[in-house]
């Protein structure tokens, strides 16, 4: 399983301010907040720790169809190494930012070297909700996110 | 509040994060907010913080847990005023 999340950094600015009171409080732990306001870069620190939240969102929703919003759970436990954990889980997670764009990517091993990157007009299938191409006969995983500008889609392989 | 005032509340709420006119047109107890409404997760929480402020309530982490639709956010907001 892989999840992505991708963020327009200038749309971000324009949709969200996590400035408001009681934001930062429903979205991160205590921890998290910490390295938010000891970060040179607040902001950015805000979205990198949300992006990884959001990439590890989706493979446990793949995982054990566990919808709902609850980003408390999933933290940063391990800011340098990207390591977010969530119950007794462990997720991996590379956040990559290219000029306005930020996206990360998470997966359950440190296999980062396994990820390629598709176009995203892929034909994508979908078994139980789970989305997967067909590449030379087999099955592969896969991961799309859109937010303004960007998007883009991995796969494991 | 009845729940046609509760829903209709709930609707300007949500009009500023909505980014799927017709599913807003057409909102109803089924609705969901990311789905349907095509809300974005981050803004999710600004939906939670303006109902908490509308409604005069707190809503806790369990309750925010569920609040993915109409339905349940008027079941949350319904407990939460009850338990005033």
């Amino acid at each position: 399983m892989i999840g992505n999340d991708v963020v327009d950094l200038a749309l971000a600015k324009v949709e969200s301010n996590w400035q408001r009171k009681g934001y930062l409080d429903k979205l991160f732990t205590t921890k998290e907040q910490n390295l938010i306001f000891s970060s040179e870069n607040p902001t950015i620190m805000v979205w990198i720790l949300w992006s990884r939240k959001e990439a590890v969102y989706k493979i446990i929703r793949q995982e054990n169809g566990l919808r709902g919003f609850y980003p408390l759970k999933i933290e940063n436990t391990d800011y340098d190494s990207g390591i977010v954990c969530f119950n007794e889980m462990k997720f991996y997670t590379k956040a990559v930012q290219k000029g306005e764009m930020l996206h990360t990517i998470a997966l359950k091993n440190n296999q980062f070297d396994q990820i390629s990157e598709l176009n995203p007009a892929t034909k994508i299938y979908k078994k139980d909700e789970i989305p997967f191409i067909i590449s030379n006969g087999k099955n592969h995983f896969i991961s799309k996110s859109h937010h303004g500008r960007f998007e883009k889609m991995i796969c494991l392989f | 509040m009845n729940k046609e005032e509760t829903i209709l509340k709930l609707k300007n709420i949500v009009k500023p994060y909505i980014k799927n006119q017709e599913a807003f047109d057409n909102l109803n107890e089924n609705t969901d907010f990311i789905n349907d409404l095509k809300i974005n997760s981050a803004n999710l929480v600004d939906v939670i913080l303006d109902i908490e402020e509308a409604f005069d309530i707190v809503i806790d982490n369990a309750s925010m847990e569920r609040m993915l639709n109409v339905q349940s956010a008027l079941e949350i907001i319904e407990t939460k005023l009850a338990e005033k």
